[in-house]
């Protein structure tokens, strides 16, 4: 289980690497926005992808846009970790596809499960 | 700061009305000389008015950018030039600058000593383990002499590791303990960039009155400009939003409106 993290602050990326590898994923790499994180996914072996969505360049929703919309991608679950909270921007990010949404700031906990979440729902959909 | 140039205005309509009414006075007397006299001299109490309007915007103007102090040819600033002749803004985004570096290395410093802490405590945790699990075997004298031997050699060890591990741990948690004197620091600064944007904004209503009287006396209309607001750049973290509907304040309010979508 290969994980990209895409935040534009090394701080936070440096923080959901060490959550994730508390629970159990240790094989993360990381990209600073969008534009960085296309070429990435798109060179294969992502199994999951971690976003933000304020960044500077290539925002997170039109990076999971651009994900739902590549035919190679669109099958990869997307977890949002974001600050932003506004109703409208939720239901976008629901309408474009997204996995999980998890406001910062956030618990290990809040983290956990959603990815939890995240992984039943594949499995029950296999 | 308005009240020496309006009352030059309001003396200019009291001119007007007191003229108008000479003048009806002087038409309906037939005494078309002295109302022509009458124009005139309100023509030239407009004039009058204007340049003084003019002359007292001008002055308005010049203090307000003044008191702004934003000087464009000094982007270069260094730590040691003094406050009237740098740029504050300048100076508030170095300031500013300097709490995202502060506050970035102080993450950072606190998330390697939890990194060089979670191995630590980790060993602790698995050599205890492991010492407990002979240590029952010794309480059910189910040891060998051999094993009781090494057991007595392995707890003298593991003590002294404790010990050390406990002195590491110890320190860790100093370290970041005292890592966290950046909100001291960068509250300061904020406090100090805060004063600054509450004076740059008294300037700019001031700077916007005096636009506003270049506006009433020369007639200029402006359009206004709505300026949208796009959701997919971001807002950044939301604060005191308790008010509005439109932000969730929580995990649970977005999990809620998620599962309310179908999620």
């Amino acid at each position: 289980m290969k994980i990209l993290i895409v935040d534009d602050f090394s701080t936070m990326r440096r923080i959901i690497k060490n959550l994730l590898r508390d629970l159990g994923f240790t094989n993360t790499v990381e990209a600073d926005d969008g534009t960085t994180a296309l070429p990435i996914l798109q060179a294969g072996s992502i199994d999951f992808l971690v976003t933000d969505w304020n960044m500077p360049g290539m925002t997170g929703i039109e990076l999971l846009r651009a994900v739902r919309a590549d035919d190679k991608l669109k099958t990869i679950p997307v977890l949002m970790v974001t600050a932003e909270a506004k109703r409208d921007q939720i239901i976008s990010a629901a309408q474009a596809g997204v996995n999980g949404y998890v406001v910062k700031p956030f618990t290990a906990v809040a983290l956990k499960e959603k990815i939890e979440k995240i992984f039943e729902r594949i499995d029950a959909g296999k | 700061m308005s009240d020496k140039s309006s009352s030059g205005l309001d003396d200019f309509e009291v001119a007007v009305k007191n003229g108008a009414m000479d003048l009806l006075n002087s038409i309906e007397m037939g005494n078309f000389s002295s109302a022509i006299q009458i124009i005139q001299e309100l023509s030239e109490a407009r004039h009058k008015s204007f340049y003084n309007e003019v002359g007292n915007l001008t002055r308005s103007l010049h203090n307000a950018i003044k008191d702004f102090k934003v000087d464009s040819d000094d982007i270069e600033l260094s730590d040691d030039a003094d406050e009237e002749n740098g740029s504050k803004i300048t100076d508030a985004s170095d300031r500013l600058n300097y709490v995202v570096e502060m506050t970035s290395n102080a993450a950072n410093k606190t998330m390697d000593m939890v990194d060089s802490s979670v191995p630590v405590a980790s060993e602790l945790q698995k050599q205890a383990k492991e010492l407990r699990k002979d240590w029952g075997r010794l309480i059910q004298r189910d040891l060998s002499p051999e094993e009781f031997r090494q057991l007595y050699k392995r707890i003298d060890v593991f003590l002294s590791y404790a010990d050390d591990s406990a002195t590491t741990l110890h320190t860790n948690l100093n370290t970041i303990l005292l890592e966290q004197g950046y909100q001291d620091l960068t509250g300061q600064v904020i406090t100090k960039v805060n004063e600054l944007i509450r004076d740059v904004e008294e300037q700019l209503v001031h700077l916007v009155a005096v636009a506003g009287r270049v506006d009433s006396i020369s007639g200029m209309e402006h359009e206004q400009v709505v300026e949208e607001v796009d959701d997919s750049r971001g807002h950044g973290p939301s604060i005191k939003n308790d008010n509005n509907p439109e932000v969730l304040n929580s995990q649970d309010e977005v999990d809620d409106l998620l599962s309310s979508l179908g999620f």
